[in-house]
């Protein structure tokens, strides 16, 4: 018998369309996450011999990650921030288009790893999209009791469709 | 800053150990600064009451998302400009809190030869103030062989 609570199997297989971040790779974007990264690597804003590799300046390898940002005209998660005085955000957390599990709401969320394939870094000006897939949700019984495991497929393309990087991630979750 | 120069094939082998890249203290300003780049509000980042009281976690959290980073920028610098960080993976598999400070730590596990360049397996791991490595991982950075062109960009994987 399945460990898994009732309804999250279902999430197993569902995928989101090729989806574009709402912003192109801004250069005021890549200066704040490289600035917060601590990660100075003149690619990320020399327009010279720095980033000539690349064709210009590019945006940190795993930047791609954080461009699936609250688009215009979407609900303000912050909402629940003030309706509710334990919400713990979590929700918040980018999901790449793809649907909150529902039955995992208020549990502990935690990262557990990822696998990264790159080709290519994103750059300046650049519109990015995202293809996002559940691969897998698994069950384990810890000495903290279950753990749940959320693995996570996402493609990073470019409008022109060349593949930026694959990543393989398991995001957590644990009963409070 | 990164390196300048890329390391030849020929001239790294198992055991060799990359430079260290540290991070921290890792303060609360800085986990916030992180969460702001991100978007990323959950409070186990930012909310000591929250995190402790709530989710009952030791303290503040670094995030996984902000450790990764850690990584990659390690690994692509020992790349260099003319090798490529490929792949890479890792588990987090303990807690590292605010106020830490981290090191990468990592060196060659293998290495093995392609048709165009090299390919280096790497074993690291992220090291707090304890010694303890909660975030171990492995990478495959391909680097050019000595007298021979740059590694592809963008890179084309190994047909063999």
């Amino acid at each position: 018998m399945s460990m898994l609570p009732e309804g999250v199997a279902a999430y197993i297989g569902v995928s989101t369309d090729h989806e574009f971040a709402p912003e192109a790779v801004e250069p005021g974007a890549v200066r704040r996450f490289a600035q917060a990264i601590m990660d100075d690597d003149p690619a990320y804003w020399r327009d010279d011999e720095a980033s000539a590799r690349h064709g210009g300046p590019v945006a940190p390898p795993l930047f791609p990650t954080a461009m699936f940002r609250r688009p215009f005209g979407t609900p303000d998660p912050f909402a629940a921030f003030a309706e509710d005085p334990d919400h713990d955000g979590a929700g918040t957390v980018a999901t790449l288009g793809l649907p909150e599990i529902l039955p995992f709401r208020g549990y502990n969320v935690l990262a557990g790893g990822s696998e990264v394939e790159f080709l290519r870094y994103a750059r300046w000006g650049e519109k990015v999209r995202v293809r996002s897939s559940y691969a897998d949700i698994e069950a384990k019984q810890t000495s903290k009791g279950p753990l749940f495991l959320i693995h996570i497929l996402s493609e990073f393309t470019t409008a022109e469709g060349e593949l930026l990087m694959r990543v393989r991630r398991t995001s957590l979750r644990r009963p409070v | 800053m990164p390196a300048t120069t890329t390391p030849c094939f020929e001239d790294v082998a198992p055991g060799d150990a990359l430079p260290p890249l540290v991070k921290g203290p890792l303060r609360t300003a800085h986990l916030m600064r992180w969460s702001a780049a991100m978007e990323n509000w959950h409070r186990i980042h930012y909310d000591r009451d929250f995190a402790i009281g709530h989710d009952r976690l030791p303290d503040i959290l670094v995030n996984g998302s902000f450790k990764q980073q850690f990584i990659v920028q390690c690994l692509k610098d020992w790349a260099g400009p003319r090798g490529w960080l490929w792949k890479v993976s890792y588990q987090f598999r303990g807690m590292d809190v605010v106020d830490e400070v981290l090191t990468v730590q990592g060196h060659v596990a293998a290495t093995r030869r392609a048709a165009d360049y090299g390919l280096v397996e790497v074993e690291f791991g992220i090291l707090n103030r304890a010694g303890k490595d909660n975030t171990p991982g492995r990478a495959t950075i391909a680097l050019p062989y000595r007298g021979g062109p740059a590694v592809p960009y963008p890179f084309v994987p190994p047909r063999d």
